[in-house]
């Protein structure tokens, strides 16, 4: 074997331990926690207009307790996996950070009674869509797709005018993201935990 | 043909060594086990590896438990960094003119 054949092996070698970790496939325990607190979370303001206390009471909790929740879990996975990358947690923060921002954007003009509750669901939906879908393409693939899938569902809701927009953005939003989950499983028992 | 070129680190001519700084380059700090999954390299012949660079002073390591399990973190020193970013651009030289 001559020195160039050694160098290009050794090469090889190297290039594909650092592309087993080019993408990582994501926490699935993260992704099923959000799709549970989503799916009970967002039919609550169709179906529990008489308990608006009951709403924010859930939603102040159950939306910093799973921040808090997704955060260990993320932190447990990386010690478990043996790879602390701190660049990569920067990454996840700012996008999920950013996230959180564009959440509140998009509850303004909510708040500001711009828009009747009853249609806000759609764009918490486009919202979340976006943000799945970016993060499908910098972050974790397996949330590709399902942010394509919100988006083909922001749409729909939007030119056919259905009725219980928070029920269906709700059911629609926690089925992509069981499906995110059980990719990002099927992804790490293809490929070693990724 | 390496000789002819100045920078290349005899401590990273070893493909795992030199896999091993690159993933540390890359993601700042892995441990004992996270490097076995990602090189396939059996527990004795990684530790020889991983004790070569620490010897070097090239890589430093931090002990933790992780679920009560005592775990090793590597992470790459400055020295370590330096030679690496080194190594790599004589590496880019010999490829550039073969």
């Amino acid at each position: 074997m001559t020195e160039n054949d050694q160098l290009k092996q050794d090469l090889d070698y190297i290039a594909t331990a650092v592309r087993r970790r080019d993408r990582p496939a994501g926490v699935p325990a993260i992704f099923f926690l959000w799709a549970a607190i989503i799916a009970v979370g967002f039919p609550l303001v169709d179906f529990g207009q008489h308990l608006p206390r009951i709403f924010g009471a859930y939603w102040l909790v159950a939306g910093f307790g799973g921040g808090a929740l997704s955060w260990w879990l993320g932190e447990r996975d990386a010690r478990r996996s043996g790879i602390n990358d701190r660049e990569l947690g920067r990454r996840y923060g700012l996008h999920w950070g950013i996230g959180g921002l564009a959440y509140l954007l998009t509850m303004l003009p909510l708040l500001l009674e711009r828009v009747p509750p009853r249609q806000g669901g759609a764009g918490f939906l486009f919202t979340t869509g976006l943000l799945y879908a970016l993060a499908g393409v910098h972050l974790e693939r397996s949330l590709l797709w399902a942010g394509l899938l919100m988006l083909a569902a922001y749409a729909l809701l939007t030119a056919f005018a259905l009725p219980y927009t928070w029920t269906i953005a709700g059911v629609v939003i926690a089925v992509a993201l069981a499906w995110a989950g059980l990719a990002a499983r099927r992804a790490r028992t293809q490929g070693g935990r990724a | 043909m390496k000789q002819a070129f100045t920078g290349f680190d005899p401590a990273f001519e070893h493909r795992a060594r030199l896999a091993i700084a690159v993933l540390l380059a890359r993601h700042g700090e892995v441990s004992f086990a996270g490097f076995k999954q990602q090189l396939d390299l059996t527990d004795g012949n990684l530790g020889a590896q991983l004790r070569r660079l620490e010897d070097e002073g090239y890589v430093e390591l931090r002990r933790d438990f992780v679920e009560r399990k005592p775990v090793t973190w590597y992470r790459l020193t400055a020295q370590g960094n330096d030679a690496l970013k080194r190594h790599l651009a004589a590496l880019q030289q010999l490829i550039g003119a073969g």
